[in-house]
């Protein structure tokens, strides 16, 4: 069900009298026609159950769809031609496909089997042809006296089986995983303890970018926290880590600096790379590099960090209203975009960190990511 | 455990597991069933022991910690068992007060 919330003026009115408010009537009344015929969009989902598709070059709310399922987690990959939404939701139970044309539901995953349950935290991700959907699958046998515990699968799902999809492919997995993205030829990374690259075809594995197993008697180990799949405007997959730099000894934590440092993997090459970027001085949950700008380091939780990455420096700190999770950036780099938490979408001027609207949605986004992209106007 | 005592079932089944050596059995399931034995300082103090880097306000952080089950001691398990617990309240700012206490149906 699609809901506009676009208004379309008189024409909206009449036509909604005559029960035939069409997309096409909506889109019309509301697309600036002196705009661009693609633009950025960026997607995320909020409570009760919404999929919000926000225009970035408006800075408007322009359509939200319904998903049958509970908002949580509300990860969110887009399909390569930026048509299908595939939503992670109903308390990290299943995958929802919505077509943001229409908000039609088109392909849903079911994911728990007889007595076995299973939850994806986070992981969820599609094939770069977008004929394949993959989750991480956390599972547990529930017994009349107790649960057994299974071993987590990847699974693998058809784009174009429609509702209820089974795996037609199924591999075991490392366990832990909570977010997860392909490269351009089609390798699965899995951020988990590691960061993982799975061949989808045969689920072999390997650890393509070591973080806890890293040992560096120069560093304690790598603390990571994260369930945001994030750099898709970056063609990439980042995550930060946090750990102690030993200035001396090695494990003399008297004698160390606190350090962020973020871990990537290029998914149009398949390479990696690690290295620290600054100093910890406060919690964030989310982390990313600026579109153009590469060695400038965003991170955000109750305030928002500007790292320099190769003095190592914190170069801006803004206060912001309130807790946001999620960073994200518009494909030009040009606007800073912050979200999850509660219910509003921050809009900044990457430039100066100037805020320049809010957009509020109806319900609070929680823990879900934001995912921005460019298609052809709405 | 030693320094540890169970206070209630949950914690008494988490000590008893330490006692026959299934540690890792533990530390597996608190991911995979969700609120089962995670414990977090919540929303009381910050990694630095003070309270500036906590999430503000406390509603902000209140959905992306409830529903993945990241501090079952201070709310409902919504990933499994009370999945409805904020049906009335989709903004946790303005919501608040439709929040409820659960309580163990009597036929479970």
């Amino acid at each position: 069900m699609s809901i506009p919330v676009r208004a379309c003026g008189a024409l909206l009115a009449i036509l909604l009298l005559l029960g035939a408010c069409s997309k096409e009537a909506t889109d019309a009344g509301a697309a600036s026609s002196e705009g661009p015929s693609t633009r950025d969009y960026l997607v995320t989902v909020s409570r009760p159950n919404l999929l919000n598709v926000i225009d970035l070059h408006d800075k408007t709310l322009v359509r939200q769809c319904e998903l049958p399922g509970l908002a949580a987690p509300g990860t969110l990959v887009m399909s390569p031609d930026g048509n299908i939404a595939y939503t992670l939701v109903d308390a990290f139970g299943d995958v929802f496909g919505i077509a943001l044309d229409s908000c039609e539901l088109v392909f849903s995953t079911q994911q728990s089997q007889g007595d076995v349950r299973v939850k994806s935290i986070g992981s969820l991700a599609i094939s770069p042809d977008g004929g394949e959907i993959y989750t991480h699958q956390n599972r547990v046998q529930l017994q009349r006296d107790r649960y057994q515990l299974q071993t987590p699968q990847v699974a693998v799902f058809d784009t174009s089986a429609g509702l209820k999809a089974q795996p037609i492919r199924s591999f075991d997995a490392p366990r832990q995983v909570t977010i997860m993205a392909t490269d351009a030829k089609g390798s699965l990374y899995l951020g988990g303890p590691d960061i993982y690259r799975m061949d989808v075809s045969t689920g072999d594995y390997e650890i393509a970018l070591a973080s806890r197993s890293l040992e560096d008697p120069a560093y304690s180990q790598r603390d990571v926290l994260t369930v945001w799949p994030l750099g898709e405007v970056n063609n990439e997959l980042i995550r930060m880590y946090s750990a102690a730099r030993y200035r001396g000894e090695s494990g003399d934590l008297d004698n160390a600096d606190w350090i962020w440092g973020y871990e990537v993997v290029n998914l149009i090459t398949g390479e990696t790379e690690d290295r620290d970027f600054g100093p910890l001085e406060v919690v964030l949950f989310t982390g990313m590099r600026r579109p153009g700008h590469l060695d400038k380091m965003y991170g955000v939780l109750t305030q928002l960090k500007e790292f320099d990455v190769d003095s190592q420096t914190v170069t801006r700190t803004i206060e912001l209203e309130h807790t946001y999770y999620c960073i994200n950036f518009s494909t030009d780099g040009s606007l800073l975009l912050l979200s999850g938490a509660l219910s509003d979408v921050a809009v900044y001027d990457a430039n100066t960190l100037e805020k320049i609207t809010n957009i509020q949605l109806s319900g609070d986004m929680g823990m879900a990511n934001s995912y921005v992209f460019n298609r052809r106007t709405l | 455990m030693k320094h540890l005592k169970a206070v209630n079932k949950k914690a008494q089944q988490l000590s008893d597991a330490a006692d026959q050596g299934e540690q890792d059995e533990v530390v597996a399931m608190q991911t995979v069933v969700g609120c089962a034995a995670t414990t977090d300082p919540g929303w009381e103090v910050d990694m630095f022991g003070t309270v500036a880097g906590l999430c503000q306000p406390m509603e902000a952080d209140l959905y992306g910690c409830s529903d993945p089950c990241w501090w079952p001691a201070q709310v409902p398990d919504t990933m499994n068992t009370y999945p409805d617990w904020t049906k009335e309240a989709d903004s946790a700012s303005k919501d608040w007060r439709n929040l409820e206490s659960v309580y163990p149906d009597d036929k479970e």
